[in-house]
């Protein structure tokens, strides 16, 4: 039992009249300038990154795991844990050679057994894992010696090199896993990554230090607090008062606000990550010329003036520019003249308006349900007359899966390989959950390019459909979205162009 | 213990059981009806048809509702609340680490609003009949109306943002050791681990989220306890008091005070209970760590093991607060130890 002796009681007097009024910033200013701390939208879902992952929680995995392909700033593949992998011709293999100096902060060696155990023999095991609908199609990994090895497919993986950079695929401790299960190794888990895991509490905070023995050099930032603030006003106020260094996803107004002041630097910052209108092919919209009238009446660079700053960019096809999907030139114009004749064509007039249901979320993404409603009177314009439901982000996977979406449906995916299979491939595969538009065309390209292993040629496929979904009203691609930030200004980090913030990536001054 | 509230505390005991049954069947069943697929959304986005269909056998989703229901009660009485879908982990576990959190910032918040309200219920009774009351009656009806989350916000910019003067964020500052977790209880663990700094560090961190929440139960007690006050007043027992020559504060506080306070005792548990729902999005907005945040995220993830057992919480929560408050009743009224 604890005592207390009269120092103490002092202490906590003294401290309790006077400390309870001290200023939060003299508190933070002892903290140093090798400490950062981020005030972070949402949570991991768990600290067993195989286990169950979401877009905003890769950069805090990131700080304890590693991925066995790493991605540049650029998104180009680069080295990690795998110095080196060739996809076979066939597509059907995947040869990898690992380095031999990374160790988990256990101190034990990484080797090819835990890619093994990562990628195949959890899964076989019939653990729930997130990461067994990314990985499905892996027969076995032949270990070939701890340094290397190779991934076999039951059907040719072209992306397999990418979706080793993607979600989820992180290389966990096989032994450490074996010996404390799954359970514990939640509460306790151990990477190769940065930083150490030295605090947790969910949906509060987590406390990571520097791994000084990290394969990639001992990171500058000794100390990383993140603190979970799902409100973004919360954030915003965080980052203004002090009390967090950094944070992310805070509306635009607030971000232009927070660069006004002296100290703060605010970034709009375009990502891999698209808005767009997700179309039916049925009902409403199973009229070419309202879909491509509908698309033809939307200002973008207005709506990204509006909402985003002028940021984000408007695109043509479901591909943010600079990614491989991307149709350099094309341009889908915005013309509410060509859109009131298309509807002419289609039988709609002023007095006869063209009538369809579009569904939205309210703050899944910045600005989602303003943008609906001035598509909405952008549509208004020229004569389209469109109902407004506002759904929730659960439920719009529910209504996508049982094909129950309205005729359009404003969406944001995010995508942060920037490979086209994760854009095009999935959004308008018919044969996939992700896709609103069920028709063959131009979805029927898609299960070839799925097992094409040579990549120019998968990429021209994809360029072609791309074109094609626009030019069909397959979908209507808005705007290439945009990451929000706000830090010190003193305080640096890497841009990727997918929207991670690395903590090893950051330093002051 | 005497009889009177033993038989009281068994009786309210027993009726526990009905009650919970029921609350747990409702919920059950209002939250099956939502068009959400809990099979699907324990599996990735990208799962197939077939996988889903073959989780949904897992879960037992394909049996009929009644059923259904006799499974999950089931499991709860042997102590299996059932895996969280988003989390992928036991939902008992992060209840029980969560509810601590919340407990301790509702009892802050009572423990100010019923200084607030005590201390303004009689500064009301005592300014009665005066310009003074007048204004004092509009500033409770401007606390009423104001929803607990708007005060959280307007504190944390004004106490937080502009003047610096205490933290918002979390229940610890970022240079500041969590203790460990003995109970759960901050304030206790950080005793417990004989640290004071932490110990206060957690009070300050307390002290926005805690007033945000106990501005809006307060008001309330203002008034029942002004009005009670102004009713005893017309007892007989006053007037001889006064006869006696014992002084007007006196008779407040000693006297009238008492037999006064036993309605505001009922009005606090009732303000209670409407705190323990408050903390929702108070502990949002102060990323507090409680019940609260894990059950706004399970709303939004539509994570219904969560949401049922948070409920399920809840009501247990407001149970044991009425059946607390029912004895406390007992004990200061021996008219009601009589009957």
């Amino acid at each position: 039992m604890t005592t207390f002796n009269r120092r103490d009681i002092l202490q906590l007097l003294g401290i309790g009249t006077a400390g309870a009024m001290l200023p939060a910033r003299a508190v933070l200013a002892a903290t140093g300038k090798d400490t950062v701390t981020m005030a972070w939208p949402s949570d991991v879902p768990s600290w067993d990154p195989n286990k169950r992952f979401s877009p905003d929680a890769q950069s805090l995995f990131k700080l304890v795991f590693d991925q066995p392909i790493l991605q540049a700033p650029d998104l180009t593949l680069i080295p990690s844990l795998m110095t080196e992998w060739e996809l076979a011709a066939d597509g059907l293999s995947l040869r990898f050679a690992l380095r031999d100096d990374v160790s988990f902060h256990d101190g034990t060696p990484m080797t090819a057994e835990d890619v093994r155990f990562s990628f195949f023999e959890r899964l076989q095991s019939g653990e729930k894992l997130d990461i067994g609908n990314s990985w499905k199609h892996i027969t076995d990994i032949e270990v070939t010696s701890p340094t290397s090895g190779v991934f076999r497919f039951s059907r040719p993986a072209p992306t397999a090199p990418e979706w080793l950079a993607f979600m989820g695929s992180f290389v966990v401790p096989k032994a450490y896993m074996e010996k404390v299960g799954s359970e514990a190794f939640r509460d306790a888990p151990v990477g190769t990554g940065p930083y150490k895991l030295v605090d947790y509490q969910m949906n509060s905070r987590m406390v990571f230090e520097a791994n000084d023995a990290y394969w990639g050099g001992a990171p500058e930032i000794k100390k990383i607090t993140v603190d979970v603030i799902k409100d973004a006003s919360a954030r915003v106020a965080a980052v203004q008062s002090g009390q967090a260094d950094l944070t992310i996803n805070i509306p635009v107004r607030e971000t232009e606000r927070l660069d006004k002041i002296y100290g703060i630097t605010g970034e709009i910052n375009p990502i891999t990550r698209v808005i767009l209108l997700q179309m039916r092919n049925d009902g409403e919209f199973a009229s070419d010329n309202l879909r491509l009238a509908a698309h033809h009446a939307i200002n973008k660079a207005a709506l990204s003036k509006a909402f985003y700053g002028g940021a984000a960019v408007p695109l043509s096809v479901v591909a943010p520019p600079g990614t491989p999907g991307d149709v350099a030139g094309y341009d889908f114009a915005y013309d509410p003249e060509k859109a009131r004749a298309l509807l002419a064509e289609a039988g709609f007039s002023a007095d006869n308006p063209a009538r369809f249901k579009m569904a939205t979320t309210n703050g899944h993404f910045p600005s989602d349900f303003d943008i609906a409603r001035a598509l909405l009177q952008m549509w208004k314009k020229v004569g389209i007359e469109v109902e407004l439901e506002v759904i929730e982000y659960a439920k719009y996977f529910e209504l996508n899966r049982g094909h129950k979406l309205p005729a359009a449906t404003l969406y944001s995916w995010d995508n942060a390989t920037g490979d086209p299979e994760i854009f095009t491939g999935y959004l308008l595969n018919p044969n996939m959950p992700f896709s609103s538009w069920k028709g063959e065309q131009p979805g029927d390209q898609i299960p070839a390019l799925f097992q094409q292993p040579d990549y120019d040629k998968r990429i021209a496929g994809y360029q072609k459909l791309n074109r094609e979904a626009t030019e069909m009203g397959a979908t209507i691609p808005l705007l290439q979205s945009v990451q929000t930030l706000a830090r010190k200004s003193d305080l640096s980090y890497l841009k990727f162009q997918n929207g991670w913030v690395l903590g090893n990536t950051m330093s002051w001054g | 213990m005497s009889g009177p509230v033993m038989k009281l505390l068994l009786r309210r005991l027993l009726t526990l059981i009905p009650t919970l049954i029921l609350v747990s069947l409702l919920l059950f069943c209002i939250l099956r009806m939502l068009p959400v697929d809990p099979a699907a959304m324990s599996l990735p986005p990208n799962a197939t048809n077939a996988e889903i269909e073959a989780m949904r056998i897992e879960m037992g989703l394909d049996k009929p509702l009644i059923q259904q229901y006799g499974i999950w009660f089931g499991n709860i009485i042997h102590g299996d609340f059932g895996a969280s879908i988003h989390y992928r982990t036991a939902v008992s576990k992060l209840v029980l680490d969560t509810l601590p959190a919340t407990i301790e910032l509702a009892l802050a918040a009572m423990v100010f609003a019923t200084l607030f309200g005590v201390l303004g219920g009689l500064w009301l009774f005592y300014t009665r009949g005066g310009v003074v009351e007048s204004v004092l009656d509009l500033g409770t009806v401007a606390l009423l109306s104001i929803p607990e989350f708007l005060w959280g916000l307007f504190f944390m910019l004004l106490f937080g943002v502009s003047l610096d003067l205490l933290p918002f964020i979390g229940r610890l500052g970022a240079g500041v050791d969590r203790p460990e977790t003995i109970t759960g209880f901050l304030l206790i663990d950080s005793l417990l681990a004989g640290s004071p700094l932490t110990f206060l560090d957690a009070i300050r961190h307390m002290i926005l989220p805690s007033v945000a929440l106990g501005l809006s139960a307060a008001p309330p007690i203002m008034r029942i306890l002004r009005s009670t006050l102004m009713d005893v007043y017309q007892e007989d027992y006053i007037h001889q008091a006064r006869q006696r020559g014992i002084s007007e504060g006196r008779i407040l506080i000693f006297h009238a005070l008492k037999n006064a306070f036993l309605p505001t005792l009922s009005l606090m548990g009732v303000q209670f209970g409407f705190l323990f729902g408050g903390t929702l999005l108070v502990e949002i907005i102060y990323s507090y760590p409680g019940m609260g945040n894990l059950m706004v995220d399970a709303i939004r993830n539509a994570d219904l093991p969560i949401i049922q057992t948070v409920g399920l919480t809840y009501c247990v929560m407001v149970l044991l607060i009425s059946m607390v408050v029912d004895v406390l009743y007992l004990v200061l009224n021996p008219k009601l130890r009589e009957a």
